[in-house]
């Protein structure tokens, strides 16, 4: 069991880590523009909860390629997506922050920091409403607990009774402004206690995220209530491409790459002997395979045609059952 | 003193409240924080508390009634328990506000240009028409700015006798075509009659508000699910004469049968009929081109004379225009006699809100005629009516009380 | 008909043919609705249906569109316009944006309705007209629905949509009566002709519709105006063709609304008409509408602040008067 599982951690997230690197190289080529978040050093915790988490809707915030790709999205459609091609899974309109997947329940991700929670406690509701048992897991970064719409959407999911799974992932910046100078309770997991069940967990340790992660669901579809965990990590790169991370000192920077979450994970498969050195190389091998050609992919895609600018604004049908 | 309690304002969007009952009734004491009424407004019943201490004196609203905020629904005279008070004084109808619109100010602030401006429309018409704006303008013939009315006036006075521009407004007469087919020349009245006779051009007929409304009511009488029942009555007993016409007779006897049945008297309101005490019988008149329905009231009370002198008066008022609303309100059958133009058998349409029209031919040397009825189904139903029928073709055959209403007349 | 009536009608009916069809806001369920609006549907339907939610409006409308992505039929209370300042996220970065962003893959079968307008003395922050917000969002439909049967066909027919609808009413309008009957193919996108007329076309909507309407009566008979009256309804998409069939007849151009001037839907109105029909206009286009001054509390104050049929009739009659009629 261990061992499938650490094949599919490892495999997933080097694939987020190594599409996230190839995003920066075509980031500075400028295939890709506008604003990119990566997700370099936060993989375990998008791998080991989505992973975790299993069937159910996920809500995103904009940090999210791991996440989708994570969750089974073609690698490829996300790449022409950044690269905004008609091929993309947005058909180019949505870009890095809006991936969006209703037939794999990928909600996507939301360019407004705490926007989605509500989004997240509403599906939740017409979920359980319409009797269907699956969970809601909803990711947002740590900055999102000090914006009001997250306590209008804890205390709703709290009164409804509605299963959501909120994940933060707490990678102590919210852009360049550390913790201690945004949120009054430096751990994070406190603001939703009164609310629901809550926990911390080590978010550089994938199997750690998972085992919460499963837990809550558990708890989540078992009492149709909300839960919450925090999940402490870190990201190596900047906010964004715009944003060269260096408000940050080098030692802290070390210390936590120190805690390279895909290392941790490859030491202890290693240890355990869940996977072989030999394993790894074919990984490494598939998934450099698997982000060429999702490069070649994008770049070969056509422009979106011109009529594609009016299209989709409106669905104009009406699926209505009212006489 | 007297202190007079006003329809409070429970809800900034209330406008009227309903005194659903009163706790107090007049003469009694009413203490400070004492509830005395209960008000229903905005589908919520509230408890009105007395903010003074006194006897209520008089109870200006009854129990249902809907009265405006900032009205008067009781008055309390003021003071410690008193052991009479005086006769109320006479009630006041609160009066309805109707918005009155302003006074006029006479702001005629034309705004004058030098000679070169003109609206957008008013370029594009002298255009059409070949005027040249600026030179006209230069001349003093035309305002600046011009506005298309300007270039009408002008037309009119370049090309038409004030006669003819009158005459022109009957006709459905495309003016360029007109202008075309006598350029250079002023036209008058002859001119133009000769034109549209030649060109056998419609004459516009304006159609009077009274008929619009009447118009657009039969339209809407046709869509209520309806149904005729045709009959031959036996009108040989029927002893009329110029005085007391066929019709006055039969108003008379219609009315007196409705009397007997409840849904001839009655109108449909979506959830409710409302079923009038007397029978109000409406009667179709014909004055010019134009027909109105005026109603004869309480026919079952009014004898023959009084019915023949109520229908003449009505006439009278529609041939000098001066039928009110309440003349034309109330009736829920109307009697139409074609049979004194030789017209056998006819339908008719009811008159909207009405739930019956009798037709009435002429009377055959038989003394029969034929009668047509349209039934509202709605409020009328197939057993009603053949009953309705039936009894009237009795009475008018009853010659007991064909002797009653002569004699009464 | 009452107007709060007539939208509790299509409500219901909604409710009942289509289990989807949901409804929440503040005070909206056990309570009945601030306005009434939602009476007696919290006993018909049940607290699942009817759902009272805390004073959190952005997540009112925020639970509301998750309920629409997973194939409910919400349809939210706002319990009034002025309190969707704080809902003004999710109105324009979420509802407006999900389908475009997501390439169509997103759905979003939404109603907000929400109450504006000046009803009495309610003070600055109650008694806002704040349509032109809303309808300059791409992505949003924003109806408006100024008497019964529009505010019962509206309804409906935004419920029925598949796209997210700002429904907008008026608080005067609620307790007013009118006349009710059901009209077979309501069609919210096309504007209404509540009067016909000569002289100048008057576009109106909500209830600024029954101040002109009674202005245009005064004009009528005192000055011989003839205007033609149009009642919007759909503030987003604006029926532009029945504006420009009735100002080709006309060549006059008045907007009303009670929002201030400045930016207001009348602005938009005009300046369409000017670029589409500027050679047929006889005089400039006449907007009136509100004063550039927050609502203040005082009736007298209150009432200078906007239209009112008496200030409709006399600045139409001056400006045709400055304009050649």
């Amino acid at each position: 069991m261990s061992q499938t599982l650490a094949e599919k951690f490892y495999y997933l997230m080097k694939l987020g880590r190594e599409f996230e690197i190839r995003c920066k190289e075509e980031y500075l080529k400028g295939n890709i523009s506008g604003f990119l978040h990566l997700a370099i050093g936060e993989e375990a915790v998008h791998v080991g909860a989505v992973v975790g988490f299993g069937k159910g809707d996920l809500f995103c915030p904009y940090r999210e390629h791991v996440l989708a790709l994570a969750r089974g999205i073609d690698p490829k459609l996300i790449m022409a997506e950044l690269f905004g091609k008609a091929t993309g899974v947005s058909k180019g309109k949505g870009g890095s922050m809006h991936l969006y997947e209703p037939k794999m329940d990928f909600y996507g991700g939301n360019a407004i920091v705490a926007a989605h929670l509500p989004h997240a406690v509403g599906a939740a509701y017409a979920r359980k409403l319409m009797g269907e048992k699956a969970g809601v897991l909803c990711i947002f970064g740590d900055g999102a607990t000090n914006n009001g719409t997250f306590f209008e959407a804890i205390n709703m999911a709290s009164l409804w009774e509605v299963p959501v799974l909120f994940l933060c992932e707490n990678n102590y910046y919210a852009i360049g402004t550390h913790i201690s100078r945004s949120s009054a309770l430096k751990e994070l997991y406190l603001k939703a206690r009164d609310y629901m069940p809550a926990e911390v967990v080590d978010g550089m340790d994938v199997f750690a995220v998972y085992e919460a992660v499963v837990r809550a669901k558990q708890y989540i579809e078992e009492y149709g209530k909300p839960y919450f965990i925090e999940a402490y990590t870190y990201r190596f790169e900047g906010h964004s491409m715009a944003d060269k991370g260096d408000y940050r000192s080098p030692r802290e920077i070390e210390m936590f790459r120190k805690r390279d979450p895909i290392n941790l994970l490859v030491e202890r498969s290693l240890r355990e002997g869940w996977l072989t050195e030999e394993q790894i190389r074919l990984i490494d091998q598939k998934v450099e395979a698997v982000v060429e050609e999702a490069v070649e992919f994008a770049l070969s895609s056509p422009e979106p045609s011109e009529e594609e600018l009016y299209t989709d604004l409106y669905c104009g049908v009406c699926s209505d059952v009212i006489p | 003193m007297d202190y007079e309690i006003l329809m409070p304002q429970f809800s900034d969007t209330m406008e009227r409240g309903k005194i659903a009952r009163w706790l107090k009734k007049e003469g009694d004491y009413v203490e400070k924080g004492e509830v005395i009424a209960e008000i229903e407004a905005e589908k919520a019943v509230m408890e009105l508390q007395s903010f003074k201490r006194g006897t209520l004196k008089k109870i200006l609203a009854f129990e249902g009634q809907e009265v405006e905020v900032g009205k008067p629904i009781a008055i309390i005279e003021l003071g410690e328990k008193v052991e009479k008070t005086e006769e109320p004084k006479k009630e006041e109808k609160p009066k309805v506000e109707e918005i009155k619109p302003p006074p006029l100010k006479e702001t005629k602030q034309k705004i004058e240009l030098p000679p070169g401006f003109a609206s957008p429309y008013a370029r594009l018409l002298a255009s059409e028409k070949g005027i040249d704006l600026e030179e006209l303008q230069k001349e003093g013939r035309l305002p600046s700015p011009t506005h298309a009315r300007d270039i009408e006036e002008f037309e009119k006075e370049r090309y038409f006798t004030p006669k003819a521009w009158e005459l022109l407004k009957e006709y459905d007469v495309s003016l360029q075509e007109l202008l075309r087919e006598y350029p250079q020349k002023k036209i008058d009245e002859d001119l133009l009659l000769a034109y549209v006779e030649k060109r056998g051009i419609p004459k516009r007929v304006p159609i009077s508000s009274v008929q619009k409304s009447l118009i657009s009511n039969l339209s809407k009488s046709f869509l209520v699910p309806h149904y005729h029942i045709y009959e031959v009555f036996d009108l040989s007993l029927i002893p009329w004469d110029r005085e007391i016409t066929l019709t006055h007779w039969l108003i008379k006897v219609v009315g007196d049968a409705m009397h007997f049945f409840e849904r001839l008297r009655a109108v449909y309101k979506e959830d409710h009929y409302l079923v009038y005490p007397d029978s109000n019988v409406g009667v179709a008149i014909a004055v010019g081109d134009e027909l109105y329905n005026p109603v004869v009231k309480a026919v079952n009370k009014k004898s023959l004379k009084e019915i023949a002198q109520e229908v003449r008066s009505l006439r009278k008022k529609a041939e000098e225009g001066r039928l009110e609303l309440e003349d034309m309100k109330g009736a829920t059958l109307t009697i139409s006699n074609l049979g004194m133009f030789g017209i056998r058998a006819f339908d008719a349409v009811i008159p909207y809100g009405q739930v019956c029209i009798m037709a009435v031919g002429m009377q055959e040397n038989d003394g029969k005629a034929h009668v047509s009825f349209t039934f509202d189904h709605r409020v009328v139903n197939g057993f009603h009516s053949a009953l309705f029928v039936k009894h009237l073709k009795e009475k008018l055959l009853d010659r007991n009380y064909i002797k009653m209403l002569k004699k009464g007349a | 008909m009452l107007y709060r009536d007539a939208l509790n009608l299509a409500l219901d009916h909604a409710m009942e043919h289509d289990s989807r069809v949901v409804v929440l806001g503040e005070d909206v369920g056990f309570y009945g609705g601030n306005y009434k609006v939602t009476d007696g549907l919290y006993v018909k339907y049940g607290p699942k249906r009817v759902i009272d939610t805390p004073i959190a409006e952005n997540s009112i409308v925020g639970t509301a569109i998750g309920m629409a992505l997973m194939g409910l039929r919400p349809v939210a209370e706002i319990m009034t316009v002025n309190f969707a300042m704080l809902v003004m996220d999710q109105f324009v970065n979420q509802m407006a944006k999900l389908r475009y962003m997501s390439g169509g893959k997103l759905m979003l079968p939404l109603v907000v309705r929400m109450p504006q307008g000046v009803a009495k003395q309610l003070a600055s922050q109650h008694s806002q007209s704040l349509e032109h917000f809303f309808a300059s969002v791409p992505g949003l439909y924003v109806f408006s629905a100024s008497d019964s049967i529009s505010a019962y066909h509206g309804l409906l027919h935004a419920i029925r949509m598949d796209d997210p609808v700002v429904f907008l009413e008026h608080t005067l309008l609620y307790s007013m009566d009118f006349p009710f009957e059901y009209v077979r193919d309501f069609d919210p996108f096309r504007a209404r002709l509540l009067r016909e007329g000569q002289h100048i076309t008057v576009v109106s909507y909500l209830k600024m519709v029954h101040d002109v309407l009674k202005a245009c009566e005064w004009l009528e008979e005192r000055d011989g105006i003839s205007c033609e009256v149009i009642d919007l309804v759909s503030l987003r998409p604006i029926d532009f063709e029945t504006i420009y069939q009735s100002v080709k007849k006309t060549h006059r151009l008045v907007v009303v609304y009670e929002a201030p001037k400045t930016l207001g839907l009348g602005a938009e109105v005009s300046a369409r008409v000017c670029e589409e029909l500027f050679y047929f206009l006889d005089a400039p286009p006449l907007r009136i509408a509100g004063e550039e001054v927050p609502i203040p509390y005082n009736r007298k104050l209150e009432l200078m602040a906007i239209p009112t049929p008496e200030k409709i009739y006399s600045q139409i009659l001056s400006w045709s008067k400055s304009h050649g009629l």
